[in-house]
C-alpha cells in the first residue's frame, strides 16, 4: 500500500508548510507528502499509545485510528495525557480523541471501541501502518503474518516499568532514500609558488545534497523474531553481546498471556512470584541460565511509567514516520529501552 | 513529590511551534508560552502547582535566592548566554541542573551539581562561527559568506549600521600585498580618506532615494567592477560577473511555478531576482519612511520583505560569483539559523530528563548520566547512550574555587566599553560586571550601577594605567561570580581580533558537515550559530542542541554515525564497561513533567 500513496498527489497548502517548517525542514517535502497520505492503526491507548498518537498525529498523517476496548481508569490518567481526568469510566479510545485531535485538525483521529481480537482481517487491509501496544503474543503475531503480507507496515511496543521495546517488520522489501553530500573531490594542484598568500581554492557548497536510493530485504516476522533457536553453540556464544531484554520481554508476553493483564503493583507479591516462575520456565525452555535475569528484575517492570513512555514512543513514533516517509534507515529490527541505565538498544533477532 | 514548578519563558507562540510543542494549539498563536504550557499541564494534572513567568531568566529579579526555592532545575534554553547564566546561578545556589539540548534527530542530556561534575562551562565551547571581513566583503566562496552580506547589507541600509557589518570592497585586504606594512598602510589609508567610500551607505541610499536601480547597479555592477581591479584576488580564484541591470531586465521573462513544491523552495532566474531586489527595497523604504525621523528596521526572518530583501541580495551575489543559487526555503534556514526539529527527538530527551530528575529526587545523583540520542545506533548497537558524568574541571574559569583567565589585547587600543561588552559579558557570559583594577588603589574601571561609570566607556584601558601584567578583577554579583583577570598587552592581534583569551582552542572552521543538517546545526543555540546573527532582537528558534554523538571509529554497516560526528572526537565512558569518560556538547531540550510544581521560566 505504501508504495501506491501518490507524492506529486496535491500541493501542499500554505498552512501545512507554516505548521510542518521545522519537518519539512528535517526531512523533506517529498517525506511529507507521504505522511500526509499514510493512514495508521494504534491499537491500546495507555501511557506508550497516547505518546504514539501524538508523535503522529503531529507528523501530519492523513488519518489515524485509536482502538481500544478498555476503560478509564484512575491509573491511566496519570501516565496518559490525553485522557482528561473527568474521563473515568468511559472508553479510553474515545476519552482520548478530543485532546487527540486538538493535537492537529489536519489529522483524521478516529476512536474504536472494539476489541482488537475481534476485528476480521479486512479491517487491517485499510492501513498503510499498524502500531500494536498492549496486545497479546498470538494476536501480535496473527495481525503482523496478515499485514506483511498486504505490505502493510507493523510495529509492536510496551512498556513495562522503567522497560520498554519496539519491534517492526517492514516487510521483505522495504525501499528507502537517505540523504548524503556530494563528494567533495579534493584539489589536486595545490599552489606551490612563493609569490604571495595561498589563494583559497573555491570548494564545494556543502549544503548541496544528493539522494541515494537504497532496499533494504531483511525484515522478518514476529513470529520468527520471537522464536530463536538458543539452542547451539553459536546462538549460546552471541549471548554475551544480546540485551538481557530480548528475555525480559518474552517473561512479560508470558505473563500477559497467563494473566490477561501486566504485573500490577496492587498485586505485586503474588505477581513477582508468577514473574520468577516464568522467567526460569522461559529460560529453561530456551536452554538458557535462569540467571540471565537477576533476582530482582521484578522491581523495575510493573506499572507504565510515562518518562519511559516518552522515551519508547518517541522512538516508536520515529519509525512509524520513517517507514511511512520511506526515508532514513529504518532500526532493524526490535530497540529495547532500559530507563534505570538510560541506554537503548537496536539489535536484530530472527532467522540469519 | 515536588512542592512547586516555576516556568520562565519571556517567548511567545509561532505557528512553527506547533509541530511538536504539544502544549500548544492554533488558537493559542501569539499568547505567552509559560502561561499557555501552565494552562495545558493542569489540564491533565489539574493538582500540579505551576507559576508561570513572561520574563526573561536573565532578569537580576532571579537572584540567588529565587534558585534557592528549588530542588532541581531543568533548562530548555535555546542560546549559551541564558544556559552560561543558569549554569552560573545553580553553582550560586548549589542546586542540581539539568541540561539538555537537541535538534533534528539528535539529542542529549546531561547533569550538572557543583563540585561533583563538571559545570557547563568547564568545557570549552566552539564559539559562533564567524567569518574574516574581507571574505563577506571580497571574496566569497560559498553561499553562506553572501548570505551575511546580504543581512549586512540589510543594516547598513535600513538598520542599525555597524563598522563590522561593512559591505563595500575592502581596500586592506591583506591578500592584496606582499608585506604586513603595506596592509597596514592601506587600512589606514582608507579609513582616513574623505572619499566616496567613507560615506555611510545609508546616507548614499538617501541621497538616492532608495532608489533600487542605482542601488543594484552600485553594490552588483560598480563594486564589483572596482573588486576586479584588485587583480591578486583573481589570480586563482574564478573572478566575479558585474550584472548590469538594464541588460538583466531584456532577459527577464515570467517564471513558471510548477505545482507540487513549496512556492519558497522554487529557484527564480537572476532576472526575477533583481526583481524581487528591486520590490523588496521599494517596501523596506516605506517602511523605515512610515516609521519616522531616525527610524531603523530590524532583520526578522519571518518579515516577508526583509527576507525577500536577503533572498535576492544574496543570490544575486551568488551569481555574480558563479555560485548556484538557493531557494528562499534554504536562505532563510542559514540567514534565520532555523534549527529543523520533531517532535519524537523532543519526547525522548523530555523522557530522559525526567528520568534523571527521579535520579536526583531520589537521592541517586552518582546514577546520573550524560545520555545521547543518535541517528542511527553506534557500533555497539546503541541508539542511547549513557556516560559517566566527568568532574569538575580544575582550570575552569566558572566553577574552579578562584577563577583566572588570561586575555591578550591592546591597551592603547580597547575601550572600557569594548572591554565590558565584547569580553565580560559575550565572552565570559557575564550579565552585570564591576570591574575593579588591581592596582593597589582599587580603581574602579566598571560598575554595574547604571550611569556610575558611564563616562569611562569611551576612554582605553591605558588611560587607566592598565597595561601588560595588570590584573582585573570582575564581579558579576548577581552570578556571584568572581573571575580574575590577566592582561597581557599585545599589538600583533590578526586582523578583526580584538581581544584573545589565552589558552582558549583556536577557532577553526567546523569540519565540513559530512552529512546531514544535524552536523550543520551543531551549534549551542540558534541565536549563537554561525555569524548572520545580525538581528539581535528576531525570536530565535526555540531548539537548541547539540550535540553529538557518541564514538567512534568509522564501522563498516551502513550508519554513519562516526562520520556525522566529524571531527568530534570524544572518548567514551560507557557507564557499563568503564572506559575513559566522555566530553559532552551542549544541550537543550524541551519540556518538564508534569510532576507537582513546576516553574516554567524562559
Amino acid at each position: 500500500m505504501i508504495d501506491m500513496i501518490e507524492k506529486e498527489d496535491s500541493i501542499i497548502s500554505e498552512e501545512e508548510a507554516a505548521q510542518y517548517d521545522r519537518q519539512i525542514r528535517l526531512w523533506g517535502l517529498d517525506a511529507q507528502k507521504r505522511l500526509r497520505g499514510s493512514r495508521v492503526l494504534l491499537v491500546g491507548l495507555r501511557g506508550l499509545g497516547a505518546e504514539v498518537a501524538k508523535n503522529l498525529i503531529l507528523a501530519g498523517v492523513k488519518g489515524l485510528t485509536l482502538l481500544d476496548h478498555e476503560q478509564v481508569t484512575e491509573e491511566s490518567c496519570r501516565a496518559q495525557f490525553l485522557i482528561p481526568v473527568s474521563a473515568q469510566g468511559q472508553n479510553r479510545a474515545q476519552a482520548s480523541l478530543e485532546r487527540a485531535q486538538y493535537l492537529n485538525p489536519m489529522v483524521a483521529v478516529k476512536a474504536d471501541t472494539d476489541r482488537v481480537e475481534e476485528k476480521p482481517d479486512e479491517f487491517f487491509l485499510q492501513f498503510d501502518a499498524v502500531c500494536l501496544t498492549g496486545c497479546s503474543r498470538d494476536l501480535m503475531i496473527r495481525v503482523d503474518q496478515l499485514c506483511s503480507q498486504n505490505n502493510i507496515k507493523v510495529f509492536c511496543g510496551d512498556v513495562f516499568g522503567y522497560h520498554g521495546y519496539m519491534f517492526s517488520d517492514l516487510g521483505l522489501e522495504h525501499n528507502y532514500v537517505e540523504e548524503k553530500p556530494k563528494a567533495v573531490k579534493p584539489k589536486t594542484e595545490e599552489s606551490n609558488e612563493h609569490d604571495g598568500p595561498e589563494a583559497k581554492k573555491p570548494k564545494v557548497d556543502p549544503s548541496e545534497t544528493t539522494m541515494i536510493k537504497k532496499v533494504n530485504v531483511d525484515f522478518c516476522c514476529l513470529k520468527d523474531a520471537l522464536e530463536v533457536d538458543w539452542t547451539s553453540e553459536k546462538a549460546k556464544s552471541s549471548l554475551k553481546r544480546t540485551p538481557v531484554d530480548y528475555f525480559l520481554l518474552h517473561v512479560l508476553l508470558k505473563f500477559r498471556t497467563d494473566k490477561g493483564r501486566d504485573p500490577n503493583p496492587e498485586s505485586f507479591a503474588e505477581d513477582s512470584t508468577l514473574l520468577r516462575q516464568i522467567r526460569d520456565d522461559v529460560l529453561e525452555a530456551m536452554t538458557l541460565s535462569s540467571e540471565l535475569l537477576p533476582h530482582d528484575f521484578v522491581s523495575y517492570c510493573f506499572s507504565e511509567m510515562a518518562p519511559v513512555c516518552a522515551v519508547v514512543g518517541g522512538v516508536l513514533g520515529q519509525e512509524v514516520v520513517k517507514a511511512l516517509s520511506q526515508r532514513d534507515a529504518p532500526h532493524r529490527n526490535f530497540f529495547f529501552f532500559d530507563g534505570m541505565k538510560g541506554s537503548g538498544v537496536v539489535d536484530y533477532f530472527g532467522p540469519n | 513529590m515536588l512542592a512547586k514548578f516555576g516556568e520562565i519563558d519571556l517567548d511567545t507562540i509561532d505557528v512553527s511551534n506547533l509541530n511538536r510543542q504539544f502544549l500548544f494549539q492554533k488558537k493559542h498563536v501569539g499568547k505567552s508560552k509559560a502561561q499557555v504550557a501552565k494552562e495545558s499541564v493542569l489540564q491533565f494534572c489539574p493538582t500540579a502547582n505551576i507559576k508561570a513567568y513572561h520574563d526573561s531568566i536573565m532578569n537580576p529579579d532571579y537572584n540567588v535566592e529565587f534558585f534557592r526555592n528549588f530542588m532541581l532545575v531543568m533548562n530548555a534554553l535555546d542560546n549559551r548566554a541564558a544556559r552560561n547564566h543558569v549554569n552560573r546561578m545553580c553553582l550560586a545556589a548549589d542546586i542540581p541542573l539539568i541540561e539538555s539540548g537537541t535538534a533534528g534527530y539528535l539529542g542529549q542530556v546531561t547533569v550538572i551539581k557543583k563540585g561533583l561534575t563538571e559545570c557547563y562551562e568547564c568545557q570549552p565551547k566552539p564559539t559562533q562561527k564567524t567569518f574574516p571581513g574581507c571574505t563577506i566583503r571580497n571574496t566569497p566562496s560559498e553561499p553562506i559568506h553572501c548570505i551575511v552580506w546580504a543581512k549586512y547589507l540589510f543594516n547598513q541600509l535600513f538598520g542599525e549600521e555597524d563598522a563590522d557589518q561593512e559591505v563595500s570592497p575592502d581596500t586592506a585586504d591583506p591578500e592584496l600585498s606582499w608585506n604586513p606594512a603595506d596592509t597596514e598602510a592601506r587600512a589606514t589609508a582608507s579609513d582616513q580618506d574623505g572619499d566616496i567610500k567613507r560615506v555611510s551607505t545609508k546616507d548614499w541610499a538617501r541621497s538616492t532615494g532608495y532608489d533600487s536601480v542605482k542601488l543594484f547597479n552600485k553594490l552588483f555592477k560598480d563594486d564589483i567592477q572596482y573588486l576586479l581591479t584588485m587583480d591578486k584576488l583573481w589570480k586563482k580564484r574564478k573572478a566575479p560577473l558585474p550584472l548590469d541591470w538594464l541588460e538583466l531586465q531584456k532577459l527577464a521573462c515570467p517564471q513558471e511555478v510548477t505545482g507540487t513544491g513549496l512556492k519558497d523552495q522554487h529557484v527564480l532566474g537572476v532576472a526575477g531576482y533583481s526583481q524581487l531586489f528591486s520590490r523588496s527595497v521599494e517596501t523596506l523604504r516605506s517602511m523605515l519612511a512610515d516609521k519616522g525621523d531616525g527610524a531603523e528596521l530590524v532583520w526578522d526572518k519571518d518579515d516577508p520583505a526583509a527576507m525577500d530583501f536577503v533572498t535576492a541580495a544574496a543570490n544575486l551575489r551568488m551569481h555574480i560569483f558563479s555560485m548556484n543559487m538557493k531557494s528562499r526555503f534554504d536562505i532563510k534556514s542559514m540567514a534565520g539559523n532555523i534549527i529543523p526539529a520533531i517532535a519524537t527527538t523532543n519526547a525522548v530527551i523530555a523522557g530522559l530528563i525526567v528520568l534523571e530528575a527521579l535520579k536526583i529526587l531520589s537521592g541517586d545523583v552518582e546514577q546520573c548520566r550524560t545520555i545521547f540520542l543518535n541517528k542511527q545506533p553506534n557500533p555497539r548497537k546503541k541508539l542511547l547512550v549513557p556516560c559517566a558524568l566527568d568532574p569538575p574541571s580544575a582550570n575552569c574559569y566558572v566553577c574552579a574555587s578562584k577563577p583566572e583567565v588570561t586575555v591578550k589585547l591592546n591597551v592603547n587600543k580597547t575601550l572600557v566599553l569594548a572591554l565590558q561588552d565584547k569580553i565580560l559579558k559575550e565572552k565570559f557570559g557575564m550579565v552585570a560586571p564591576d570591574v575593579q583594577i588591581e592596582d593597589g588603589k582599587g580603581t574602579i574601571l566598571i560598575s554595574s550601577e547604571e550611569g556610575e561609570t558611564e563616562a569611562n566607556n569611551s576612554k582605553f584601558l591605558s588611560d587607566f594605567g592598565i597595561r601588560n601584567g595588570s590584573r582585573l578583577q570582575v564581579d558579576d554579583f548577581l552570578q556571584d561570580y568572581t573571575l580574575l583577570v590577566n592582561v597581557i598587552h599585545c599589538e600583533e592581534l590578526e586582523k578583526d581580533v580584538e581581544f584573545e583569551v589565552v589558552g582558549d582552542a583556536p577557532d577553526k572552521a567546523p569540519t565540513p558537515p559530512s552529512s546531514q543538517e544535524e552536523q550543520k546545526n551543531f551549534a549551542n543555540g540558534n541565536k549563537d550559530s554561525a555569524e548572520p546573527s545580525t538581528s539581535s532582537n528576531a525570536p530565535a528558534e526555540q531548539d537548541d542542541v547539540l550535540i553529538v554523538d557518541s564514538d567512534e571509529e568509522p564501522s563498516s554497516s551502513t550508519m554513519d554515525v562516526s562520520t556525522e560526528s566529524g571531527g568530534l572526537k570524544r572518548k567514551l565512558h560507557d557507564a557499563e564497561t568503564g572506559e575513559a569518560s566522555a566530553k559532552r556538547q551542549r544541550l537543550d531540550q524541551a519540556t518538564a513533567d508534569d510532576d507537582d510544581d513546576i516553574i516554567a521560566l524562559d
